[in-house]
């Protein structure tokens, strides 16, 4: 058996007030390197929240148990460590958001090459492979504003994937391309993460897509309770 | 840091027609104030030279004849304002009859000297005989430097009769125009006190073929010559004196004049820049502000890629230090320029052998040196915003 790469127990996030309330929850959780899951569910059932909390960006108001690898990430919350949570990240996870999430004022080679650069390991030999295997190599001194939308999105899963993280997430990332690139987009994802050995985790409403890119489908929804709505993995 | 560096060069680039308007607003604020005080340094520090220029602006001189004992002199002259001084034998009895070898007479007014005398650039009197004669008498009496000259010197005996001495004098040297505008020398103390006792019939003539004058025991002087160490210090040094019953001249005035415009103008200066230097600031720091709420997915972008908390906060720091760097530059060639035309327009027309508007090193340096604690402060508040932008602010 694969030792697990992210395992969490009992994590619970509150999030709103009222009848806007909302909580995530995940009763238990386990990822390996090598996994391929697609959350399916529809949009804003807590599917961005859940990536957040894992890819160690947002707080869980608790855990019984938070392991990235031997990495007690639950003691790094209590204790407020954010710089320590801040250097795991950047190591180890790797993010696709919706919209790319690129810098503005960077071109597409600096955007890709910011996380080497900020893990004091620049590679220009590798932004350049990345950009050949995603096929932006032509836009790469561009700015993000100044190419197309799948160009964008093809540099954010560069990026998500340039230091060779242990661990890829993904929202939504074909929301903002082209119908006839998600797929596409889909399968990038899954050879970088194949590429870059790492776990991914994507979030999407869509189950075709999904399976486009055979991933192992995990249906997510939220049910009401009480005065809000509850999140909850598994369902 | 270096990553730092670059994004941030990188974001000013990107965002390069705000930053040129940051930088403008800054040169427009920065400019007039170091023309403001180019124009102080220039218009004051040239008054100030041309004071300066002539030490009869430090003097104070007491105005009327009256008993000052030695032991009073001393202790004006141990006062920390006061340069130097000297006493003053009185006005009537320090004249002298002096006699060129061609015949030539002139009466002249005898002018106690000491070393260090400010009106003397050239030594005051070494020796007894010695003179250093004003300009005027000197040509009046045809001599130079090295000239030999008689003194005269006549007083009525108690018989009625009349006994007349002739001192053997030597022209030291001549003092400059601006040091004595009448017919005078200089002497040491011994010959003044001498022609005045003489006079008063203290003292006998002198042992023939002797340069040393017989002295009597002098329990008094009729008045001093002083000078104060520092410009600033007349006013002060003539208020003083006369709070001690001295009647003084000097040109405390025309000095306190000077530093009241210096002290206004100086006033002025500050106002100004204190207002559009806070005005500017403010703005700058709203501008930082409002700057990270606009680039708050991209800071949040940094935080998630693992860029820590308090780097990311030296973000505006760098950019405002950056703008201001380069704003303060911008004003600085717009305030050289403009002193330079100025400069050209008022040569000449203000009596001031010097620039009219000095932007000295020491201001831009100043000038620069605020700039940047003043971009630094309006910075800080942006860096504590950034402080707050959370890393999965990134994911939404």
């Amino acid at each position: 058996m694969i030792p697990a790469l992210l395992s969490a127990q009992d994590l619970r996030r509150r999030l709103g007030r009222g009848e806007d309330r909302f909580e995530v929850t995940v009763e238990h959780l386990a990822l390996s390197r090598g996994d391929r899951i697609a959350m399916v569910g529809p949009s804003g059932c807590g599917k961005s929240t859940l990536l957040a909390l894992l890819s160690l960006a947002l707080r869980p108001d608790t855990a019984a148990a938070f392991h990235l690898a031997d990495i007690d990430v639950r003691d790094l919350w209590q204790r407020r460590r954010l710089d320590a949570l801040g250097a795991i990240r950047a190591r180890a996870v790797g993010f696709v958001p919706q919209t790319g999430g690129l810098l503005p004022f960077l071109t597409l080679r600096a955007n890709i090459a910011l996380p080497l650069d900020l893990l004091h390991r620049p590679d220009p030999a590798r932004v350049a492979h990345l950009a050949r295997l995603l096929d932006i190599t032509r836009a790469l001194d561009r700015r993000p504003a100044d190419v197309s939308v799948g160009q964008r999105q093809r540099a954010a899963v560069a990026r998500a994937v340039v230091h060779r993280p242990t661990m890829l997430l993904a929202d939504e990332p074909t929301a903002s391309v082209h119908p006839a690139q998600a797929e596409s987009t889909i399968r990038l994802l899954v050879e970088a993460a194949a590429e870059a050995g790492a776990a991914l985790l994507i979030a999407t409403h869509d189950p075709a897509l999904a399976a486009a890119g055979s991933l192992t489908i995990v249906p997510v929804r939220t049910v009401q309770r009480g005065a809000g709505s509850v999140f909850a993995w598994p369902c | 840091m270096l990553t730092l560096l670059r994004v941030a060069m990188a974001d000013l680039r990107h965002d390069w027609r705000l930053g040129l308007c940051t930088v403008v607003a800054l040169a427009a604020v920065l400019a007039p104030l170091l023309l403001l005080a180019g124009l102080r340094a220039g218009v004051i520090g040239g008054l100030r030279e041309l004071l300066l220029q002539d030490p009869a602006v430090r003097q104070v001189m007491s105005a009327a004849n009256r008993e000052i004992t030695p032991a009073t002199l001393a202790r004006l002259a141990q006062r920390p304002d006061v340069g130097f001084l000297v006493p003053r034998t009185r006005t009537l009895a320090a004249s002298l009859l002096l006699q060129a070898e061609d015949g030539q007479q002139l009466r002249v007014e005898l002018i106690p000297s000491a070393p260090n005398d400010p009106l003397l650039t050239d030594g005051a009197p070494a020796a007894p005989e010695a003179l250093v004669l004003s300009a005027g008498a000197a040509a009046r009496l045809g001599a130079t430097a090295g000239t030999t000259l008689s003194g005269r010197l006549a007083r009525l005996t108690q018989d009625g009769g009349r006994e007349v001495v002739v001192l053997k004098l030597r022209v030291q040297s001549v003092a400059p125009p601006r040091a004595f505008a009448r017919e005078g020398a200089f002497v040491t103390l011994a010959l003044a006190g001498y022609v005045e006792d003489y006079q008063d019939g203290r003292v006998g003539p002198p042992p023939q073929g002797s340069a040393d004058f017989p002295r009597a025991e002098r329990a008094s002087y009729a008045g001093f010559r002083l000078y104060a160490r520092r410009l600033e210090q007349v006013p002060a040094l003539d208020a003083a004196l006369r709070a001690q019953g001295f009647d003084v001249v000097s040109r405390a005035g025309e000095v306190a004049g000077l530093l009241a415009l210096d002290a206004n103008l100086g006033l002025l200066l500050w106002l100004v820049a204190g207002l559009g230097g806070i005005g500017y600031l403010v703005s700058l720091a709203a501008g930082l502000w409002a700057g990270v709420e606009r680039r708050r997915p991209s800071l949040a972008v940094l935080r998630f890629l693992g860029m820590r908390g308090r780097t990311l906060a030296l973000l505006p720091m760098v950019q405002a230090l950056t703008l201001g760097a380069i704003g303060a530059c911008l004003a600085l060639a717009m305030a050289a320029l403009t002193a330079g035309t100025l400069n050209r327009a008022f040569a000449g027309t203000l009596g001031i052998d010097r620039p009219l508007c000095q932007i000295t090193w020491a201001v831009c340096l100043a000038g620069i040196a605020i700039t940047l604690a003043g971009a630094a402060v309006a910075a800080l508040a942006a860096g504590l915003r950034i402080g707050r932008v959370e890393p999965w602010e990134s994911m939404r």
